[in-house]
């Protein structure tokens, strides 16, 4: 059982990593937007599966809320902002997408080194997902530093949060439930503040293209 | 009690602010008036901390306030206070319209709260789910005046310390995780006291690595070079108030966080100096930064946000120094407190006469407005760090710890340092004090309430210099405990 366990974890912690990595080859926002979406399916789906092999009902309540906030509220919100301001494409990100992919390659093997103490000291049947969740976690920021809209660096913020869940759900089996609540209304709360600034930027710059956004220096 | 009386007015005032949306001044005197009412319960909370028990426990350990975080609130209610004080809407003189007062006064009380609930829960998730709170709230009231310099310091703001505080709480899960794998699931394993207490048979390897992504987390939110980007523009462009606020307190509850989660992380490593050199190395580097950018300021708000830098890393610096470090580093958190919350709001005056923010643009100040040149001066000169004010107590206790514990590098490049911060405060307050008065400029000031209030926070900084009063003494030496065990 802990095998066929182990096996699930891994699998859909590495589907949550491809769907990262598909945000640094494709250009188009709606296909970010997907992308995230299939992410935060597979991200419900896997706390699912750890609540009932690992014998946390608690976790059915958040795989239950991941999934209406993060694999359908959010999505449907970002494309009604994607659609309002045309279809915007990552055209020239900073980095191109051959040296992109190059680098996340680099990223995950950087997490499997690090995670290394980390899996010595644990016998958890999920301790397979700790380093792809990291894996994750340095992508997602690297699409942050890498990409100039703001719409994709806020599915890049996204894809973070997803990844400290993973690592949340795979190394601990969730962290206490007053606590991941608080986190839900932070990653709400954050992600409607950050539409809001979408707007702002749209309306004083007339581009949500944030290397027009460089004008604080010094 | 003191503890309701310590949450409840922030939440009140904001809920009142949502409520009532014509009568401005009505909101904003009762959101002093709640403020006020916040000082005085924090100051209880302290008197108690100090005279009946070392710490006040609520709600079955929920709810934990020791000296440390006594200190933190005190700082907290203290600057909101005066924050709310100098907002808009108390009088008809400033330019903002009802709906951008309201967003003020929402937003504004709002992030007091949250930032009082993250210094006095001992829940260390939800300590971060507070301070990742307090980006929002903040975030939502630097664009008031929507200008392209204020939405491009807010998204940058928001993006990068959103980022960072995501990191923050990998460094959490991953203690937790440790700690789960070791003592197995607890109902209250978050709690900061259970951690500490179960650290020393934690992994050395994992926590070191839970610490460096705390670090990096806090240290983003705290202004820690080089994870500062964010905060030269967006104290810079946030309404004066605000940005008193932001840099007089945000960056000490950020380092409070650090600090509790290095209680945690020393005990777990026995006696390594592990956390005590990234302090330090953290710390030069941010005063290294701070000194060196003021050097070439050329806007006054963001010269007063490099000198948060500056300050921010001293703290840093003097909590990786033991026991006498941390004394110094904490003293030092509450004059910065009183200090840049005044010079930040003069600088709120000194923008609304001028209208601009340039050095340049800025002369004869002292005929312009002779009250608020001598209090904009009295503040600068306590934040270079000059006798008689409370900055150059603490900086002097900074240097003679680093002395004391072998570390005179970095007590030589430290005061190097701070010369040069002096040498180029003192220039730019030169060239805004005096010189011919700018064309359009209105020339006199009428001394009004608000002149007093600050020259309040003037006296503080000079009695906190000169004499030291001995409840902070006793009530920094009891957070020292806490902090070096």
């Amino acid at each position: 059982m802990d095998g066929v366990f182990a096996q699930l974890i891994v699998l859909g912690a590495s589907g949550m990593l491809l769907t990262g990595l598909i945000v640094l080859w494709r250009r188009g926002v709606p296909a970010y937007i997907t992308a995230y979406r299939w992410q935060s399916w597979l991200l419900s789906g896997l706390t699912a599966a750890v609540g009932y092999l690992g014998h946390e009902p608690q976790l059915y309540w958040i795989a239950a809320l991941l999934f209406l906030l993060k694999g359908i509220a959010l999505p449907l919100l970002m494309s009604a902002t994607e659609r309002r301001f045309g279809t915007h494409r990552e055209l020239r990100p900073y980095v191109n997408t051959e040296v992109s992919l190059l680098i996340g390659g680099v990223l995950v093997l950087f997490a499997y080194v690090l995670t290394r103490p980390w899996m010595a000291v644990t016998e958890l049947p999920t301790r397979g997902g700790l380093p792809i969740a990291m894996a994750l976690l340095f992508i997602s920021l690297f699409i942050i530093v890498s990409r100039k809209k703001a719409i994709t660096q806020v599915i890049g913020f996204l894809m973070l949060e997803n990844a400290v869940a993973l690592l949340a759900v795979v190394g601990t089996y969730g962290v206490p439930l007053l606590v991941e609540l608080g986190v839900f209304l932070d990653a709400l709360m954050g992600f409607l503040v950050m539409q809001i600034f979408i707007y702002d930027i749209h309306e004083t710059f007339e581009t949500i293209d944030v290397e027009q956004l460089a004008r604080l220096k010094h | 009690m003191p503890l309701v009386l310590l949450l409840l007015p922030p939440l009140v005032a904001s809920l009142l602010a949502i409520a009532v949306r014509r009568d401005t001044r009505l909101v904003g005197w009762s959101s002093v008036v709640l403020n006020g009412i916040s000082l005085i319960a924090s100051t209880w909370l302290c008197t108690g901390v100090l005279w009946q028990e070392a710490t006040i426990i609520a709600r079955n350990d929920f709810w934990r306030v020791d000296a440390l975080s006594a200190l933190l609130t005190l700082c907290i209610t203290g600057v909101t206070l005066l924050a709310s004080m100098f907002g808009p809407g108390l009088d008809s003189t400033d330019h903002y319209d009802a709906a951008q007062i309201r967003r003020f006064r929402i937003f504004v009380n709002a992030f007091a709260l949250t930032m009082l609930i993250a210094v006095t829960t001992n829940n260390v998730g939800l300590m971060w789910v507070m301070i990742e709170a307090t980006t929002i709230t903040s975030a939502l009231v630097i664009p008031l005046h929507r200008t392209k310099a204020s939405v491009e310091a807010s998204w940058k703001y928001l993006l990068i310390c959103s980022v960072g505080i995501a990191l923050a709480f990998a460094g959490t899960v991953l203690a937790y995780f440790d700690f789960v794998s070791t003592a197995g699931q607890l109902p209250n394993a978050l709690n900061w006291t259970v951690l500490r207490d179960a650290a020393p048979s934690l992994h050395r390897e994992l926590m070191q690595l839970a610490f460096a992504f705390i670090l990096v987390g806090y240290g983003t939110k705290a202004g820690l070079a080089p994870m500062h980007t964010w905060l030269p523009d967006a104290h810079s462009e946030a309404p004066a108030p605000m940005s008193a606020m932001m840099s007089g307190v945000l960056l000490g509850v950020a380092m409070y966080a650090v600090a509790r989660w290095k209680v945690v992380v020393d005990a777990a490593l026995a006696s390594s100096s592990f956390t005590s050199n990234l302090l330090l190395a953290a710390g030069v580097l941010s005063v290294l930064i701070g000194a060196s950018s003021l050097v070439i300021q050329r806007h006054y708000k963001r010269m007063l946000a490099y000198s948060s830098v500056e300050h921010i890393g001293l703290v840093s610096v003097g909590l990786g120094l033991g026991p006498l470090g941390t004394f110094a580093a904490l003293l030092h958190l509450v004059n910065h407190a009183v200090a840049k919350a005044m010079a930040f709001l003069l600088a709120g005056r000194i923008l609304h006469r001028y209208e601009t923010t340039e050095i340049a643009g800025v002369s004869g100040l002292l005929r312009v407005m002779p009250w608020t040149g001598s209090l904009f001066a009295v503040g600068v000169l306590a934040l270079i760090g000059l006798p008689p004010f409370g900055l150059f107590v603490s900086e002097f206790l900074l240097v003679r710890a680093a002395i004391a514990t072998g570390h005179v590098w970095v007590a030589a490049v430290a005061l190097l340092l701070v010369l040069v911060a002096f040498v180029s405060l003192l220039n730019h307050l030169n060239r805004m004090l005096y010189g011919p008065v700018p064309q359009g400029v209105a020339v006199g000031e009428r001394a009004g309430w608000r002149v007093i209030v600050l020259a309040g926070c003037a006296a503080v900084s000079l009695v906190l210099g000169i004499v030291l009063p001995w409840p902070l003494t006793m009530l920094i030496d009891r957070t020292v405990s806490i902090v070096t065990p």
